[in-house]
């Protein structure tokens, strides 16, 4: 009984939405990852902003969904790095403390929309599947 | 900010008494707006527990400041109003505030100052103290209900003291740090270094204290019956998220008298290089590692063995496999021993696919000297199967009740005795992952093509995916032909279920909270619940295979493999994940409602155990001081009637703030004094024909009266002096305080020009019946107010309802329809006996109501 890798994913070709979701509270990330798979998504998470960012240059993802308070580089300056380097990449902040200026910043660096935490694992998932929706993402 | 007011406002009070009643009438209603305030947030915390909310530390710690300030200022508001100190109150709050600090610190108070926990109190909620691989077992006997032998752990605080004691503490961490940054080159050395450390800790002193209890502990376990101990590592991490197998030492056959060498020698194997190794590959190293020992009492059995719920077989399609063999199991679990190998089905009836029957020439048996040995087995029985089918049929069953459990497949070490009975050993997770556990094509692919019975209808009260054959539960069926496997469905939810919870996979019902009874059984049980789902009785049919994604609020037709094998697959466990558990462990200190009857002696400061009972403690203690205001307060007294004779006798004190009354009334008010519309239409539904004598067992007047008065004392009861109830009134709003024998029953309604403004809030709660007939009455409460357009919360055995916006004849409406219900379901609980009960009373009520309230229109 020996420990095996985990299967590899569905067969090529069919294109799922890609979900990359970034909070330093590794209780969202184990929760979100699952969740998603199961929902037929294709996640990454990741605990650090850092880390986040040299994934994000390395490839685009359709959906970021990141909080917004953390060590290092945050959230804000995330997202900015995020949509600057792909435009059509839509990001939703998760937040514990929303304020009406990080709020308003975030809007003007194009988040799509902002979700307080904690948050219903339904609600995460509507305004994914509205970036869907609106990006056409849905077969 | 608080404390200068406070002294203002005692200097203010001392200078020119009486303050204004405006003034305390304002901090009443202060008190009751937090009130309300503290038991949302209470509820919304208990929420978060069902599954259906991501939430993060950060939430845990806001949540409790935010609750702590709240309660605080709670308190101090009770002692402007009552210009008292309340020392008794804020050490009550400062001690349940200090509980609640240590659980977020993670430091649990070690209420054992002895470092014995006997196994009886174990659970995982304890893993800390009891390490995993006991708190594993403490589960399987105290959450479960299953049989694992005798016995006690000697806490991981334990071996702090005792390390700490002998210098070796510092030492042990320096050692971890140095494997940490080790290299290779310098392995020789720290191998030497852990073999010295153990060394040291198998010769070290023992605390006498500590020696002392662990002693008498395991005199006392060996002296009632089995002579010879287990004694077991549990370290943490152990058997947890990372498993440890067989890295730490185990000591078999102890007498009680050499239990300190065999603590010693099971301690001394925490640094062993292995275990250290692992340790740096596992990145543990940076957490202080600790042992706590388990000491069981041997089992003299006849047959052990090991069971592996999962294995990944091609030939056969999921099936668990049991390894058997006469006599004790150590050489069956390190492999030395010839087996019989079993296979069976997972899925009931858990059908045997092969049986591979071994020569077991020899067994290992307890030796009467102490210690084991090996003996021969007779001819006649080596070469025969040591488990019949009946055997192995209860063995998986018992298996498969802990995977559910603990949602992984495991490793399930067993016994049986010569009587026959099955002793579960312990039960590890099983380090097998993904690819036997999500075959073939991925996830969400495999659930795209089934057919989907229900979705997005209901709330999870416990996450988790499960498959199995509905059984659809009628109110007042027989419970114990339950179908061992199946999936419950059912119209209500109970807590009478708990009962069936071990033999049920998952529980689907139409009404019900995910804060209430029931669910929180569930959640201890972790089977997956989706409660609300409304027409789930009509929709599945019994008999009928289904998967339940309680995650994802799916009920897909038949049995959808690659989504439970998916779930026995994830790495992490949400139940135990630090948020999870911390959450759960300071609701415990907020949550739960353990002052219930304010004339016992016990409704004191003294007595609040959490932030809830603080808050039933000021409240009522503040509804009193108003009551006492209005008969006392120069203002009030001399000017504004205030006892309302009403036909049923309710005892009102009505404190009239502004317009709610009659101008000119007499001292003694009528029914037809009151203006205040909200009241009005409330007492017209109290009053209302059968809404009182329409209960199934007649309760005359004369016991309802007993019911008020039976714990006051004489002059209270007193026709002239009862008047203990209180509504404060306006023409347009009422607040009324009502306490119906151990009821306490809460009505706020606003009823202005502005439809907006229409607000009518209902809270029920209290009695002193048991637990599943408290639960019945809010269920069945709660049903009826849904029933007319509230937004229904249920925690505990609290019922709150909310209506908000409706127009105000409506809103009158529902005014009368509450009068009637306050006295339908006054002593209601006596009369709850069966679920079926509940659901009888819910279509009188309506039936009755709905009659009167048309005659009325």
């Amino acid at each position: 009984m020996t420990n095996e890798p985990i299967a590899p994913d569905a067969p090529a070709g069919k294109a799922r939405t890609s979900i990359l979701v970034l909070d330093d509270e590794a209780i969202v990330c184990k929760r979100l990852k699952p969740f998603f798979q199961k929902a037929g998504y294709e996640v990454e998470t990741f605990g650090d902003s850092g880390e986040a960012l040299a994934r994000v240059r390395e490839r685009r993802f359709d959906v970021v969904i990141t909080d917004l308070k953390m060590e290092g580089l945050d959230g804000l300056a995330f997202l900015g790095k995020v949509k600057e380097l792909h435009k059509d990449t839509d990001v939703i902040v998760i937040t514990g403390f929303a304020t009406l200026e990080t709020s308003r910043e975030s809007f003007r660096k194009g988040v799509f929309d902002f979700v307080a935490k904690p948050f219903k694992l339904a609600e995460i998932l509507d305004v994914v599947r509205r970036v869907e929706k609106e990006r056409g993402l849905t077969p | 900010m608080e404390l200068p007011s406070l002294t203002d406002f005692f200097a203010r009070w001392r200078a020119k008494p009486p303050v204004p009643f405006s003034v305390l009438f304002k901090k009443f209603k202060s008190i009751l707006e937090r009130n309300n305030a503290i038991l949302g947030l209470i509820g919304d915390m208990g929420d978060k527990l069902g599954g259906d909310y991501i939430f993060d530390r950060q939430y845990i710690l806001d949540s409790c400041e935010k609750l702590g300030d709240q309660v605080f200022k709670l308190v101090s508001d009770l002692s402007l109003l009552c210009q008292r100190k309340n020392v008794g109150l804020f050490t009550a709050f400062e001690r349940i505030s200090h509980q609640i600090r240590e659980e977020l610190a993670g430091r649990r108070v070690l209420t054992r100052t002895d470092h014995i926990l006997p196994l009886c109190d174990l659970t995982h909620d304890l893993a800390d103290e009891g390490g995993n691989k006991m708190a594993n077992v403490g589960d399987i006997r105290n959450i479960l209900g299953f049989t694992v032998p005798d016995g006690f752990v000697v806490t991981a605080g334990a071996y702090f003291e005792a390390m700490e004691r002998a210098g070796l503490r510092a030492r042990a961490g320096a050692l971890c740090d140095r494997f940490e940054r080790g290299d290779s080159a310098n392995w020789a050395g720290l191998a030497e270094a852990a073999a010295q450390l153990q060394k040291d800790i198998l010769a070290m002193p023992l605390p006498k204290g500590l020696a002392k209890s662990v002693k008498l502990a395991a005199k006392r376990l060996a002296a009632e019956g089995g002579q010879f101990l287990a004694v077991r590592s549990s370290a943490w991490g152990e058997d947890g998220e990372s498993s440890f197998a067989g890295m730490y030492e185990s000591v078999l056959g102890v007498a009680a008298e050499n239990i300190l060498t065999a603590y010693r020698t099971v301690l001394a194997s925490l640094f062993c290089e292995q275990a250290l190794r692992y340790r740096l590959h596992r990145g543990l190293s940076k957490e202080e590692p600790a042992m706590a020992v388990g000491v069981m009492r041997m089992v003299d059995a006849r047959v052990s063995g090991g069971l592996y719920t999962y294995v990944p077989l091609l030939e056969h399609d999921q099936p668990m496999v049991v390894s058997a063999a006469w006599g004790l199991g150590k050489p069956i679990v390190e492999g030395t021993a010839e087996t019989d190998t079993f296979l069976l089905g997972r899925e009931p009836p858990h059908e045997l696919l092969s049986s591979e029957i071994g020569l077991k020439t020899t067994r290992l048996a307890r030796d009467a000297a102490g210690g084991t040995r090996t003996e021969d087995v007779p001819a006649d029985l080596a070469a025969s199967p040591c488990l019949d089918k009946d055997q192995l049929v209860l063995l998986a069953k018992t298996a498969m009740s802990l995977e559910r459990f603990f949602k992984r497949p495991l490793d399930v070490e067993w016994a049986f005795t010569s009587e026959g009975e099955l002793i579960v050993l312990q039960a590890r997770p099983l380090s097998i992952k993904p690819k036997i556990c999500t075959p073939g094509p991925d996830v969400a692919e495999a659930t795209k093509d089934v057919p989907v019975l229900i979705s997005g209808k209901g709330v999870p009260a416990m996450g988790g995916v499960s498959a199995g054959p509905v059984h659809i539960v009628v109110e007042g069926a027989d419970l114990a032909d339950f179908p061992y496997g199946a999936i419950l469905v059912t119209h209500h939810s109970s807590p009478r279920f708990a009962r069936i919870m071990p033999k049920c996979r998952g529980i689907i019902t139409e009404m019900g909270s995910a804060t209430g009874h029931m669910a929180t059984i569930a959640r201890e049980l972790r089977v997956p619940t989706l409660v609300g789902v409304s027409d789930a009785t009509r929709i599945l049919r019994e008999g009928q295979e289904i998967t339940l994604d309680a995650d994802h609020i799916v009920i897909y037709e038949g049995v959808v493999e690659a989504l439970c094998r998916y779930e026995l697959g994830k790495e992490d466990v949400f139940e135990e994940s630090w948020e999870y558990r911390t959450l759960k462990r300071v609701l415990r200190h907020i949550s739960p409602l353990t002052l219930l009857d304010p004339d016992a002696d016990s409704f004191s400061p003294e007595k609040c155990k959490t932030f809830h009972d603080i808050a039933r403690y000021v409240h009522q203690r503040a509804v009193d001081k108003l009551i006492n205001l209005s008969e006392e307060h120069r203002e009030i007294k001399e000017s504004a009637p205030h006892r309302l004779v009403t036909k049923l006798p309710l005892g009102l004190t009505v404190i009239d703030v502004e317009g709610g009354l009659r101008r000119g009334a007499p001292g003694e008010i009528r029914e037809e004094d009151v203006l205040c519309r909200p009241l009005r239409a409330l007492l017209e539904g109290v009053n209302a024909s059968g809404m009182w004598e329409t209960c199934a067992v007649a309760v005359d007047m004369g016991s309802f009266m007993s019911s008020v008065t039976r714990t006051m004392t004489a002059s209270q009861s007193h026709p002239t002096t009862l008047g203990r109830n209180l509504a404060v009134i306006s023409e347009e709003y009422l607040n009324l305080h009502l306490r119906l024998g151990y009821h306490f029953t809460v009505v706020d309604a606003y009823l202005g020009e502005s439809v907006n403004d229409n607000a009518v809030l209902f809270r029920f709660m209290g009695g002193v019946t048991d637990f599943t007939r408290r639960s019945r009455r809010a269920g069945l409460i709660a049903a009826i107010l849904e029933r007319y357009d509230f937004v229904v919360k249920i925690t505990g055995d609290m019922v709150t309802g909310r209506a908000k916006k409706h127009p105000e004849a409506d809103m009158l409406d529902k005014m009368y329809m509450l009068g009637g219900l306050i006295g339908y379901t006054r002593q209601l609980d006596a009369r709850l006996g069966s679920d079926d009960d509940g659901r009888r009373h819910f279509e009188e009520f309506v039936q009755r109501i709905n009659a009167l309230r048309e005659a009325r229109q």
